[in-house]
């Protein structure tokens, strides 16, 4: 397996301050609470104090790309860094959800040993972030939450009101056939 | 006279209870069914032909 050496890279970013505030995001996220879906990328949600500003205000990613050159990971695929054959896509933050998303992030044990941890977005953000994107796949991911009971509906009420997206909720309930499992008016 | 189908809720609620065991594994086991299906799928875009391999990358890939 190589995504445990790629999560176990991130770690160490983070252990020597390079990613200062991150999360795993995207399918492999959602694969911490539901049945895995094929991907073939890992996407790091990152804060934007991980970037280095240029005096345009253009925001780069060298430090982590710096970070990892020294590890010995220089090659580069279509979709980000390649890190133990997997490609890293790092996202900056762009949304009051990503902000909110990454502050609220969680560590998940990984396997049996105790200190393995991946910093990984909480469900109820993962089904918001699939709302705000919307395609086939994203609104699959939220049925799959839904039906796998993998995420606090009272919490993704809340997440969801927040960043009135409980219109887009509604809407999705419609096309999903399914009744609003959140109930709410 | 209308034709009888049978009920096949049994086998709907049986693959659900299945889907929601698969979610309750833990997540290097999950990780693990990722890899296996990542490397299937590179498998079967390889022994595609390149035009239809090309079109085929990026879809139905999760982000």
């Amino acid at each position: 397996m190589a995504l445990d050496k790629t999560i176990a890279v991130i770690n160490e970013l983070a252990k020597s301050s390079v990613l200062k505030n991150y999360a795993i995001a995207g399918a492999v996220a959602a694969a911490a609470y539901v049945q895995s879906v094929l991907t073939e990328d890992l996407d790091i949600l990152i804060a934007v104090d991980n970037l280095a500003t240029r005096p345009s205000g253009l925001l780069l990613l060298s430090p982590i790309e710096d970070a990892l050159a020294a590890m010995g990971y220089t090659e580069r695929s279509d979709v980000g860094v390649m890190v133990e054959d997997w490609p890293v896509q790092f996202i900056p933050v762009a949304s009051d959800l990503d902000v909110e998303s990454l502050q609220e992030a969680q560590d998940v044990r990984f396997d049996a040993t105790p200190s393995f941890l991946a910093r990984v977005l909480r469900p109820e953000h993962i089904v918001a972030k699939a709302l705000t994107v919307g395609r086939f796949k994203d609104l699959d991911r939220i049925e799959s939450f839904l039906d796998q009971r993998a995420v606090d509906l009272p919490r993704l009420q809340a997440v969801l009101s927040r960043h009135e997206l409980l219109a887009p909720w509604k809407a999705f309930c419609l096309q999903a056939g399914r009744t609003d499992p959140l109930g709410a008016p | 006279m209308p034709t009888s189908y049978p009920d096949i809720s049994d086998i709907i609620a049986r693959k659900q209870a299945g889907r929601r065991a698969a979610a309750a594994k833990p997540f290097a086991e999950k990780v693990a069914e990722l890899e296996r299906l990542r490397a299937r799928a590179r498998a079967l875009r390889k022994s595609q032909p390149v035009e239809a391999a090309s079109v085929g990358d990026k879809n139905g890939l999760d982000s």
